[in-house]
């Protein structure tokens, strides 16, 4: 179980299905790490089955039945039912919860055809995943022991740990922590000396880098 | 087979939420493909799911997420695990899951490799790490003690709920700052007990 989390607020959005996106995968990342969070979940889940059974109903069309188990019976004689579990990962059973990404990226994790961005530091852009307008999302993979240079966040930046862990001025991180800063934080990781540190990084906004190594934001630059 | 004349439901049974009935008509709805089964659960919850999708904002297409959440009931029963939540627990999962789809479907403009809406919303067969004693004891303590809430409390999370909209809306919504609605949401996770009293502000 990790040890940092989301604020309860942000996992009751996610439990309301009102969170953005680019941050309900972060959450779903995280929650394949935490059982604290899963355990939250399915409790802030719960009210959302309350509120069902309490909800006033609202009156459906009087054949609306019918209609949908025609619909279902046609479905099933043309084995639409068969091939639609084919198609779609999301029907097969799940049985315990698993980590989202791994099904989008093309090779594990130590694999990836990553993009060097320093001799240390390295990316895998999926912003492609999400493709939400003003988000950016990316792996990335942080040697052992190497430092990211100082920046700040414009806007608001969400870290899950992948493998490994990294320290900053605010504490040490470790395999399934979530991690929200905004630009109040002023921050310099360090991955943890004995393996490297992959991160999911989730950016409402580029990065500013605040020291004299300003100079690398063309090679950082997210685009 | 049952059938409804073989088990009759009475009227307290087809309109109780907590039924004890609900996971066994799911049984059978998985095993058998029993339509009284299935109607049963239907006529209960897609009333329910169709006021769910007004309040979202659905509108006229309401009954389009009714009919899409009711198919995935009936093409996914087989994967209802009692140990893991109420059935209407999970019929809610299925409808948030359902409304973020349709909403994600009718914005994309083209074919694009994108993440499913059920891996960014995952609703797990069975989680090994927490026990179904647990579960049941919780959801009973939250559906005993929501009447309990004040109503300020209780406009609140039925709206973060139920309306889609973001914490920044609802409190512009009911004049309140953003503050004083996260103090209310906040009041009312430890009245149902999902956020502990030793979790301070």
């Amino acid at each position: 179980m990790s040890a940092h989390h989301p604020d309860d607020m942000v996992l009751l959005d996610y439990a309301a299905g009102s969170l953005s996106l680019p941050y309900a995968l972060a959450i779903s990342v995280h929650l394949c790490f935490c059982s604290h969070c899963r355990n939250q979940l399915k409790k802030l889940n719960s009210i959302g089955g309350v509120l069902l059974e309490n909800t006033k109903p609202a009156s459906l069309e009087d054949d609306a039945f019918d209609q949908l188990m025609a619909q279902l019976e046609s479905d099933d004689t043309k084995g639409k039912t068969a091939a639609a579990v084919k198609e779609s990962p999301s029907l097969e059973a799940k049985k315990d919860i698993t980590n989202p990404l791994l099904a989008y990226l093309p090779a594990p994790l130590h694999n990836l055809p990553w993009q060097q961005q320093t001799r240390e530091i390295s990316k895998y852009d999926l912003t492609g995943i999400i493709n939400v307008r003003g988000f950016q999302v990316a792996l990335q993979k942080i040697a052992a022991g190497a430092k990211v240079p100082v920046h700040t966040h414009k806007g608001h930046e969400l870290t899950v740990i992948l493998h490994g862990g990294f320290s900053d001025e605010l504490g040490v991180y470790h395999a399934g922590d979530f991690i929200a800063r905004d630009g109040s934080h002023k921050h310099s990781p360090t991955a943890l000396q004995n393996e490297d540190c992959i991160c999911l990084t989730i950016l409402d906004a580029p990065i500013k880098f605040t020291g004299w190594q300003r100079i690398f934001n063309p090679f950082m630059a997210w685009h | 087979m049952l059938t409804i004349k073989a088990k009759p439901m009475n009227e307290r049974n087809a309109t109780k939420a907590d039924d004890q009935e609900w996971p066994a008509l799911l049984a059978r709805v998985a095993q058998h493909g029993d339509k009284d089964a299935f109607r049963k659960i239907y006529s209960y919850f897609a009333p329910r799911i169709k006021a769910y999708a007004i309040n979202q904002g659905f509108g006229q297409h309401a009954e389009v997420l009714v009919q899409e959440v009711m198919t995935n009931v009936w093409r996914n029963a087989d994967k209802y695990s009692e140990s893991l939540a109420s059935v209407s627990t999970w019929i809610f999962t299925i409808s948030r899951n359902q409304r973020i789809d349709l909403l994600r479907k009718m914005n994309r403009t083209k074919a694009e490799v994108v993440i499913e809406t059920e891996e960014l919303w995952q609703i797990p067969m069975e989680d090994t790490t927490v026990r179904s004693i647990q579960n049941a004891s919780t959801e009973k303590c939250i559906r005993e003690s929501i009447d309990t809430l004040p109503e300020e409390q209780m406009i609140a999370v039925r709206k973060v709920y139920y309306e889609g909209k973001t914490h920044q809306e609802v409190a512009e919504e009911l004049n309140i700052p953003l503050g004083t609605l996260k103090g209310r949401l906040r009041l009312s996770l430890k009245k149902l007990r999902v956020m502990l009293e030793a979790t301070e502000l």
